[in-house]
């Protein structure tokens, strides 16, 4: 036991990232005291709750975004000789993206609704009085979040549920709350009786929560730790129900890594993989292998280990995409967003 | 992997040092329980306790002629498999062994046949697997064995003509030749008995040698610059990369047993140091999934747990994955393990290849809810099949999936390939 003066957190070690990865993003911990004097208080505590991996779903984590700059923008004010279209973006918003920006890498999904936002702040004209923009603003976030996310995962989640029938075997990779509640809403609201086969990554073990939350809404569970057997695993499946961290623009599922591996074994075996996705997680951006974007794990990464946190699945693997605005194949997803331009 | 002490528990040395002041029988119940309770395991270790043993029961027991002897192995034998049937290099022992002697047997026979002076050369090849392959050889010397072997066996096949696999039945006359008895009455027992202890003795040094053997080979399938994956890899894998890396510069992505992850020591501190000290790029992969990396991967190496005679492979959990995103990708699957581990094992279900094992590797037994209503999987081995491999390189150099039953004709008799040591014991 060490005597003495606190000792101060040691600074990070300095990683040496292999080279042919070097071109991937990667979550910081940036002291609180080192951060941009702008940066709002609720979006400095946001930070660092993503930068510990606190918050982890891209979902969570955009709405978790929205909700602190409704705070930011909410606590703004105007300077004078200024008007909020022209300032409130640059001056203020920015600071606290590149806070955020720094602390975690962005999601897909957070850098589309920042670029609504801030498409929103231009909108606003300049002889509307402060508060009632602001509350234009921030009304304008309660709808966002209302039809992006909130309608949005009910609508999939009951989508998703109709497809589970009786005696089905769903396999799942780790956990994700949108497939979590799927499985409820197909066992609790529309009855059905089928068994649930959850394989995990074993770095983080997520998975075990996912086979206790549904255990106990009294579905047959069967765990396995690692993609270890993952071929005889499958054998028992009907389907594979997973949900996207981001959808790319040709068809590509962006998800937790390990799910591409799972995807190709249940395409082997004529096993159909289901994607769950809400809109906003489609990006226009295309990813042609895994090492497009990614993001490594600050945890588990030094200059002798290594961790990818994503892998994207080329289209070939996937059946069917069930978005908020329709199920389609993921080779449509284009056309997804297509039909959400047309809308606004 | 291993046990976690030093403690008292057996292990394989401590298991070879009772083996001369035990009955055979002890011997044997006390490798069936080693085996039982995992606490021999690998295949080389599993390979030679069983060779060892079996040289116990050759040496000690009282048999009078070659059948007896025959069917005394095949019954240690059974017994051996039963312990750990998902072994397969048990089996391949026994089968080798049961081979050996048959060959010795008929070797006597010829020479009382022909009168030929004892120990004069023979026509069998008993013992290809002995000769030390050395690199400057290879290519000539494989290749005239290969057909020299295959003629080989081509004739055993034809003057065996109706032979029927029976597990029970050890006498069988199934030989064409006008002999009355399978094999005559040895005049000479104890000579019969110290031909197949040498030859038991050349199988232990054949399994001793074959990661020297098969390091050779390193340089032509490993090249500068290249991205090579492996999965957990065991010595085989680490002495054959560590022999490329003394004459070239690449980059190992070593996928780590995610259970012994949080153990702050590198488990492979010391290959990654033999590799680094070379100039080469040691990184520990964190991941199951592997398809991330495959398109910046060139090669993946795995080692053999067993390779079936048609060219599938048992691998330690984990490793299917990594070969099936490989063939995925297109990248190159090698599978290093030594020809004592390729088995004429035909079994074709895949599932009969799963082992299972303890389901406390991830989810803890404290966890209530996971261990009373949960059901828990671990797999401890699984099956990579043959068409995600490319190449299976052995201590006799690299072979095609093709050509596995060719190197079978040569290191195991007919009889004994289709011989069930997986039946039940009969008697």
């Amino acid at each position: 036991v060490s005597k003495g003066p606190v000792s101060v957190t040691p600074s990070e070690p300095k990683l040496t990232i292999p080279e042919c990865f070097s071109h991937l993003t990667m979550a910081k911990r940036i002291p609180i005291t080192q951060a941009d004097k702008d940066v709002h208080p609720t979006v400095l505590a946001l930070g660092q709750q993503m930068a510990t991996f606190t918050i982890d779903e891209s979902i969570t984590r955009l709405k978790a975004t929205l909700l602190a700059f409704k705070k930011v923008i909410d606590s703004y004010t105007t300077p004078p000789g200024n008007t909020l279209a022209r300032h409130l973006t640059p001056h203020v918003l920015n600071p606290q993206i590149d806070y955020l920006t720094a602390c975690r890498p962005m999601c897909f999904s957070m850098g589309n609704a920042i670029r609504w936002l801030k498409l929103q702040v231009s909108k606003i004209d300049p002889d509307v009085p402060e508060s009632d923009a602001k509350k234009q603003l921030c009304g304008g976030i309660d709808t966002f979040i209302q039809e992006r996310i909130s309608m949005a995962d009910l609508v999939i989640t009951e989508k998703a549920a109709e497809k589970i029938q009786d005696s089905d075997v769903i396999l799942t990779f780790g956990r994700s709350s949108i497939v979590e509640r799927a499985l409820i809403h197909a066992r609790l609201i529309n009855g059905k009786k089928f068994s649930v086969i959850v394989l995990d990554d074993p770095y983080d073990r997520k998975g075990q929560t996912l086979a206790k939350n549904l255990t106990a809404e009294g579905i047959r569970v069967t765990y396995c730790g690692d993609l270890g057997g993952l071929g005889y695993n499958l054998q028992d499946a009907t389907s594979i129900l997973v949900s996207a961290e981001s959808m790319f623009n040709n068809g590509s599922m962006y998800a937790p890594s390990g799910t591409c591996d799972i995807a190709i074994a249940a395409k082997q075996l004529g096993i159909s993989v289901i994607v769950l996705c809400e809109t906003i997680n489609i990006t226009e951006r295309v990813a042609t292998d895994s090492l497009t974007y990614n993001e490594i794990d600050p945890e588990r990464s030094s200059g002798e280990s290594l961790r990818l946190l994503y892998d994207t699945t080329p289209d070939k693997y996937l059946s069917l995409v069930i978005s908020e605005l329709g199920s389609v194949q993921p080779t449509s997803v284009p056309d997804l967003l297509r039909k959400l331009e047309e809308s606004n | 992997m291993g046990p976690p002490k030093g403690g008292y528990a057996p292990d394989l040395d401590k298991f070879l040092d009772t083996l001369k002041s035990r009955p055979v029988d002890a011997s044997v119940d006390f490798l069936i329980s080693l085996l039982k309770r995992r606490q021999i395991q690998g295949s080389e270790s599993c390979a030679i306790a069983t060779a060892r043993v079996l040289l116990q029961v050759v040496a000690k027991d009282k048999w009078i002629d070659v059948d007896q002897l025959i069917g005394r192995i095949q019954l240690v034998g059974r017994k051996l498999v039963a312990a750990q049937p998902h072994e397969l290099v048990i089996g391949n022992i026994v089968k080798r062994v049961l081979g050996l002697i048959r060959d010795e047997a008929s070797e006597d026979r010829n020479d009382i046949a022909n009168d030929s002076p004892p120990g004069g050369t023979t026509t069998l090849p008993p013992s290809i697997e002995t000769v030390p392959v050395e690199k400057s050889i290879r290519p000539p010397s494989l290749a005239a064995f290969g057909s020299f072997a295959r003629s080989q066996s081509m004739f055993t096949l034809l003057s065996d003509p109706d032979f029927i696999p029976s597990p029970s039945s050890t006498s069988q006359l199934g030989s064409g030749s006008s002999t009355p008895q399978r094999y005559p009455q040895s005049t000479n027992v104890q000579a019969l008995k110290s031909e197949v202890i040498d030859g038991i003795e050349e199988i232990v040094d054949e399994i001793r040698q074959v990661d020297e053997q098969i390091q050779n080979y390193a340089d032509i399938y490993i090249h500068p610059g290249d991205y090579i994956m492996v999965h957990q890899p065991s010595r085989t894998v680490q002495r054959f990369l560590t022999r490329a890396a003394s004459k070239r510069k690449f980059t190992v992505l070593i996928v780590v047993d995610p259970s012994a992850s949080h153990i702050s020591d590198d488990p492979y501190a010391s290959f990654r140091k033999a590799l680094t000290s070379g100039g080469s790029t040691v990184v520990n992969i964190m991941n199951v999934g592997l398809m991330a990396y495959m398109s910046r991967v060139d090669k993946v190496i795995l080692g053999a747990r067993a390779i079936t005679s048609t060219g599938g492979v048992v691998v330690d959990s984990g490793a299917a994955a990594i070969a099936r995103a490989a063939r995925e990708q297109g990248r190159t699957v090698i599978v290093l393990g030594g020809v004592y581990k390729v088995s004429p094992d035909s079994r074709s279900h895949q599932e009969a290849f799963v082992e299972w094992g303890s389901p406390s590797k991830y989810v803890n037994f404290a966890d209530g809810r996971m261990v009373g209503q949960v059901k828990v999987r671990n797999v401890v081995a699984e099956f990579v099949s043959s068409e995600l491999v490319n190449t299976y390189v052995t201590n006799l150099g690299a072979h095609s999936k093709d050509h596995l039953h060719g190197i079978i004709a040569d290191h195991y008799n007919d009889e004994d390939v289709n011989f069930d040591l997986f039946g039940k014991t009969q008697r």
